[in-house]
């Protein structure tokens, strides 16, 4: 096995390595600057160093290479995953815009950045090693991203993160340790080595990995610290790790049940969970009174839809998991940029009841929201609606029909979770309640875009087609 | 041509928004031109105007196809004109909003009926239950109306959804509607309750009717009119074209049932109806009753009562849209909705009474109006069938259509004149003609029904 590292494997990760050193101009920039850089310098140069970034990526797509002896897998979904995971970071970067402080900004971008080049990592890693890697490189960031606001409750957010989510990077991690001992190998593809069944490591091993994944893409019950900290953090952050963290684990998790010789029964439990989670993660949502709160709840029943979708380990369900992540990042996008443009300095208009008789206040602010609560819901015409389609579709082919029928009733249950926030912003019998009023061009393109992309989404679903992942 | 159809009412009701609030001429104008304008198109074209782009090829094929031939004509042109009726006719404070409400409603059903693919029929079918939800929020009294309508109608869609999922997985394409593709298959009697889970819950059928008669009485008259006229038919429609030719034999197994729902439902709104004071849901309740002679036209699976269901189903469009838009210009004029405190109106609005007249008298099926017409038709076709008791018992709601009807127009209309009532001037000029339409139809389909049987037989 050659150990060399050629040119074509630096090729592989320069859009990583993009982002990275990204981060280090932005904070050099900052320092040279005879006091701060002014917010909106270290927006562009972010902003521009992730355009480079996806820009790069981008020529990789259709191309399949094995970088670093397997540890890194270019094309195949990775390309596809790496694109949403840009996209993600810079529409926060763009809410960051209008609610950022000039003297910290510099550093945010930069946290951003390598948080960015975390969940990228991930979603090429091929190998036990660098899983880890992209891992905690999004995590560590995300942790000192949850904490830059000035409330306490940010803070207290970025701690409850920091403790939660290590604990998983334990668990993951010895679930690492414990695969290896069954494999003697850390690349995925010894998975699929036979006789692997009969060890019992590879059984726990396998089990604390797939813990792990559950903690990280907080599908129920590992979800306990997703709304706690979706709550805490501020608007952008929360924007960004919704969707970031999941593209990234899915990733992962994608390439891991992929390696498997098929029909494992390994990954049985983790769809189990999953149906949990499109049950109690809607159930949870009907509580709520913070709409961060309930955006939480619900990305951990989306969770539970996108992993469904890949019950069966078919081509078809990688190819709708992916659709469904990209129109789940436009919907869930769009309705964090209309809470923003709702919200102050203080984020009070995270409150639920901040609503009540927005639909006559702000008109079309409103029917933005309730379009994209509609996407989430799954109603036509949007990309949730084809999404859902779709992901039934391949459980239903995938022999998962009992999936099928709990998203459906997950569905049922979120409706009417969804639709009282429309009641509430358009029922004339209540009184509105004063919001404050934002100027934010970004946010509203921001939220424009995501409106426009959900709609192209439904009627041109454009899967990726070499999207199987890549691991022997 | 078929796309501008869909597209024009949407477009145009998303752009009334842009009206003030109050604004009551401008939107009830461009609201009619954009009815009449879906009226005149397929009469351009009777046979034409399909449409169709490939939406999906993966997992299975699903085009963008939409077509107004064959049954869908007849809708269609029954949907434009209750839309065209409902909006002349709308007075309300709030006439931007509900016309707006209006248009989009009619460009999603008129979606729903010319869909030649059952997702494109899916993707429509849960568009057109959004705009009555807004109405109910909007305008209905009680907040758990609006709920109750969400939780009945979307469970529905969703089942449709699983069902259409399902059925494009196994059958690989949904592009179907219109051709003769048999599906078979141990999953078709789930798909088929899939499918007729979301169908009965629209019609409604007993017992997934109760949504219906709040939702009727609580929803403003012209909203109503369209959707107790048209969007109820959705899901006869449904039952015609996607259950019936591909699902035939799931349930030709599962007939048994569906006769005895639609006969329950035959019974006990028309009871119920006996027993009701609100004029609005004597209407609705009766409604319940008509809808499930539809049903056991469909589950008889005769090709006579089949033709006879079409002809009952633009019937009972037709008449209990004008029921329900004259009963909105009683309750406008009298400020009351109970039959305790109407009567005498014949005496002083004798306009609005003769409307409202043969509007009840095609309910409850004289001849020479069309709700004559299309119940013997159906029950010809049912006794042909070799159901001879289901026919049978299915002309007991009939008599009753008469008891109900009678007593609606005995206690509004006759009677010495209530002191207590406000004197209001009779129906004006664009009152009487947005129901003049729907009358004159039910006198043409009455006298005519050839015109929709021949239709109905292609």
């Amino acid at each position: 096995m050659p150990n060399f590292i050629t040119h074509q494997d630096w090729l592989a990760i320069t859009p990583l390595l993009i982002a990275g050193s990204g981060a280090l101009i932005v904070l050099l920039v900052d320092l040279l600057w005879p006091k701060h850089a002014p917010r909106y310098v270290s927006l562009a140069i972010g902003i521009g160093v992730l355009l480079a970034a996806g820009a790069f990526a981008a020529t990789t797509y259709g191309r399949s290479y094995n970088a670093f002896n397997g540890g890194f897998m270019l094309g195949g979904f990775a390309v596809v995953f790496q694109e949403i995971i840009v996209v993600s970071a810079i529409f926060s970067l763009a809410l960051f815009g209008t609610f950022g402080r000039d003297d910290r900004m510099a550093g945010i971008t930069a946290l951003l950045l390598w948080s960015t080049t975390g969940a990228m990592l991930m979603a090429g890693a091929a190998n036990l090693m660098t899983i880890f890697l992209g891992l905690e490189l999004l995590s560590l960031a995300l942790y000192c991203l949850c904490g830059v606001a000035d409330r306490p409750a940010s803070q207290e957010s970025a701690l409850k993160y920091l403790i939660l989510s290590s604990t998983a990077s334990g668990f993951l991690l010895f679930g690492m340790a414990l695969l290896f001992g069954a494999t003697g190998s850390v690349t995925l593809a010894s998975l699929a080595l036979p006789g692997l069944t009969a060890n019992p490591l590879y059984w726990m091993g396998g089990g604390f990995f797939l813990v792990g994944l559950a903690f990280k893409l907080s599908l129920m019950p590992f979800h306990v610290w997703s709304p706690d900290v979706y709550e805490g953090a501020p608007l952008p952050v929360t924007a960004f790790m919704s969707v970031v963290t999941k593209a990234g684990t899915l990733a992962v998790f994608a390439r891991f049940a992929y390696a498997l010789p098929s029909g494992e029964k390994l990954l049985l439990p983790f769809f189990v969970v999953a149906g949990i989670s499109m049950i109690g993660g809607n159930l949870a949502m009907l509580a709520q009174t913070d709409l961060k709160r309930l955006l939480a709840y619900s990305g951990i029943a989306q969770a539970g839809y996108m992993v469904a979708a890949l019950a069966g380990a078919s081509a078809l369900g990688m190819r709708y998991a992916i659709y469904y992540l990209a129109a789940y990042m436009f919907m869930n996008l769009g309705a964090f940029a209309i809470v923003a443009l709702l919200s102050g300095e203080r984020e009070e208009g995270a409150q639920i009841a901040a609503f009540r008789g927005l639909g006559r206040r702000r008109p079309l602010l409103a029917a933005a929201m309730s379009f994209f609560l509609l996407a989430l819901a799954g109603f036509p015409p949007t990309a949730g609606f084809l999404g859902k389609i779709l992901i039934l579709a391949a459980t239903v082919n995938a022999g998962y029909a009992w999936l099928a029928a709990l998203l459906i009733a997950g569905t049922a249950i979120s409706l009417y979770a969804y639709f009282k926030i429309l009641r509430l912003m358009y029922d004339p019998h209540d009184s509105p309640a004063p919001t404050a009023r934002t100027s934010a061009p970004l946010a509203y393109a921001g939220a424009a875009l995501c409106a426009v992309f959900v709609i192209i989404m439904t009627f041109y679903p454009l899967t990726p087609s070499n999207v199987l992942p890549l691991v022997k | 041509m078929v796309l501008l159809l869909i597209l024009l009412p949407i477009a145009a009701g998303a752009l009334l928004f842009a009206l003030p609030r109050g604004e009551r001429l401008w939107s009830r104008v461009i609201g009619c031109v954009v009815a009449a304008a879906t009226f005149a198109l397929p009469l351009l074209d009777p046979n034409g105007g399909a449409f169709s782009a490939r939406w999906l090829s993966r997992p299975f094929t699903a085009s963008l196809h939409f077509s107004w031939s064959g049954v869908s004509l007849w809708l269609v042109l029954l949907l434009a004109l209750c839309t065209f009726c409902a909006i002349l006719a709308t007075s309300a404070v709030q006439s931007r909003t509900m016309v707006a409400l209006l248009l989009m409603l009619e460009g999603s059903m008129m979606g729903v009926f010319t869909a030649r693919d059952i997702l494109a029929f899916a993707l429509f079918w849960d568009l057109m239950l959004i705009p009555p939800f807004f109405a109910l929020i909007e305008w209905a009294p009680h907040r758990e109306t609006a709920w109750r309508f969400l939780i009945y109608n979307f469970s529905g869609g969703l089942t449709l959804l699983l069902a259409t999922a399902a059925f494009g997985i196994l059958s690989g394409s949904t592009d179907v509607i219109g051709t003769t593709h048999q599906f078979a298959g141990s999953w078709a009697p789930w798909i088929f309750a899939g499918f007729a889970f979301a169908f009965a819950v629209k019609t409604p059928l007993w017992p997934l009717h109760t949504w219906m008669p709040n939702t009727y009485a609580e929803l403003p008259p012209p909203v109503v009119a369209v959707i107790s006229a048209v969007q109820s038919k959705a899901g006869l429609y449904g039952f015609i074209v996607i259950a019936l030719p591909f699902l035939r034999p799931a349930l030709v197994e599962w007939r048994w049932l569906l006769v005895a729902l639609a006969l329950v439902s035959l019974l006990y709104g028309a009871f119920v109806a006996l027993t009701q004071t609100d004029t609005k849901r004597i209407v609705a309740y009766s409604s319940l009753s008509h809808l499930g002679l539809i049903v056991l036209a469909i589950a008889s699976a005769n090709p006579i009562a089949i033709r006879g269901a079409i002809v009952y189903i633009v019937a009972h469009g037709l008449f209990s849209a004008a029921l329900f838009l004259i009963l909105g210009y009683m309750e406008e004029r009298e400020e009351t909705r109970s039959v305790l405190k109407l009567g005498g109106l014949g005496a002083v609005n004798p306009k609005l009474a003769g409307a409202f007249t043969i509007a009840a008298l095609a309910a409850l099926g004289l001849p020479g109006l069309a709700g004559f017409a299309g119940e013997l038709v159906i029950l010809t076709g049912v006794f042909r069938a070799g159901y001879f008791w289901p026919a049978l018992i299915a002309l007991v709601p009939i008599v009753l259509a008469s008891g109900y009807m009678l007593r609606l127009l005995q206690d509004v209309i006759n009677g010495p004149e209530v002191a207590a009532l406000p004197r209001r001037p009779d129906l004006t000029l664009i009152e009487a003609l947005a129901v003049a339409p729907l009358l004159a139809a039910l006198l043409f389909v009455g006298i005519y029904p050839h015109a929709l049987l021949a239709a109905a037989m292609r």
